[in-house]
């Protein structure tokens, strides 16, 4: 179901689940493309070097992945903030699904919060946060 | 009875759920739970009162913390204002050996909370710093945890012959009832849960990945 307007939202309702691109060619072209040409997003092997599982998918894909659900459920909506506590790394290559909640409605100030959780295919949370969005 | 030991609200640096939604959220989605305990980092949250939302939503909800030591964080059920005389609450770097005391003083009990992640769990660095004195319970059940964290705090309970707690580590809403601890006795006050800690009768449940029962 597509959001028009905060009487469509209920607490507790599941936004469609996410699956984000995170094949390696597509986190070294963005992070390419954004200035960040660094192994650690380019290469399994480098990152490895760095001490990481794998190569990573930036940050701020990640963040565009969330607005990019929240989008998709609400075409509507006004993202004012994504506050995201990374606490471990996305790594490309591994298939991972964003989890998106509805917890908190103000229908006054038309305010709805979401949470957000990106889990990779072990089902391990490696990044979760939360969205505040205003709804028509 | 069962409760999230484990939670964190917006009175944490790094927790974003407001304590009223937790609550709204249990009952929506009709969660086994009877309630929780905020477990606020480096700090206790002397000033909040969570009674009415207790009330209105029939949920038992109890404050304690969780600190920081040598051997990683710890949480500390039980937090009086004489023992927040004894050591800094906000300080990365207490003695465990310290706190564990201090809080036994005081009446409160000091669970190290997942002791097998790396840096901040306790077994990261028992090689390098020993066994620590006067551990009797560690969390075994950890939401946040990844890989093969939880398995390594079993593992090391059965060997050192701890007891183990259940919390889900919340710090969004939808986190919270991931894991918890079953007890045998009503729970209503803090009191009444470090009683029932003392006693040792209460086992850690993972509510989302269903397990056989850890014999502890």
């Amino acid at each position: 179901m597509s959001i028009e307007s905060i009487s469509d939202v209920e607490f507790g309702v599941d936004l469609p689940a996410f699956k984000p691109d995170t094949r390696l060619s597509s986190a070294s072209t963005f992070a390419k493309l954004v200035g960040w040409n660094a192994p650690r997003f380019n290469d399994h092997e480098a990152a490895k070097k760095e001490g990481l599982p794998g190569a990573m998918i930036p940050g701020i894909l990640s963040q565009g992945y969330l607005v990019a659900m929240i989008h998709n459920w609400a075409p509507v909506a006004n993202v004012k903030s994504i506050d995201t506590v990374f606490r471990a790394p996305v790594i490309a290559d591994d298939d991972h699904t964003i989890i998106g909640v509805v917890t908190d409605i103000n229908e006054d100030d038309k305010l709805v919060e979401i949470d957000l959780t990106v889990k990779n295919s072990k089902g391990e949370t490696r990044v979760f946060g939360t969205a505040m969005i205003e709804i028509p | 009875m069962l409760l999230d030991l484990h939670t964190h609200s917006i009175k944490s640096d790094d927790g974003r759920a407001k304590v009223e939604n937790y609550c709204q959220w249990i009952r929506t989605k009709n969660l086994e739970l009877d309630g929780f305990v905020l477990t606020e980092h480096r700090q206790f949250d002397n000033d909040s009162d969570y009674s009415a939302l207790a009330k209105k939503f029939g949920l038992v909800i109890l404050k304690a913390s969780e600190v920081e030591t040598e051997y990683g964080h710890v949480l500390v059920y039980g937090v009086t204002k004489a023992l927040q005389k004894e050591f800094d609450f906000a300080y990365t770097k207490n003695p465990l050996e310290m706190v564990i005391e201090a809080s036994e003083a005081h009446g409160a009990v000091a669970v190290p909370c997942h002791p097998g992640r790396p840096k901040v769990g306790m077994f990261a660095h028992t090689e390098e710093l020993g066994i620590p004195k006067g551990v009797k319970i560690i969390e075994i059940f950890n939401g946040g945890s990844r890989d093969q964290e939880d398995q390594i705090a079993i593992d090391n309970a059965i060997k050192l012959g701890y007891k183990g707690i259940g919390g889900s580590d919340s710090h969004i809403v939808s986190h919270v009832a991931h894991c918890a601890t079953r007890f045998t006795q009503d729970i209503a006050t803090i009191d009444d849960l470090v009683a029932a800690l003392q006693t040792g009768e209460f086992e850690a449940v993972h509510i989302t990945k269903p397990h056989a029962p850890i014999q502890l």
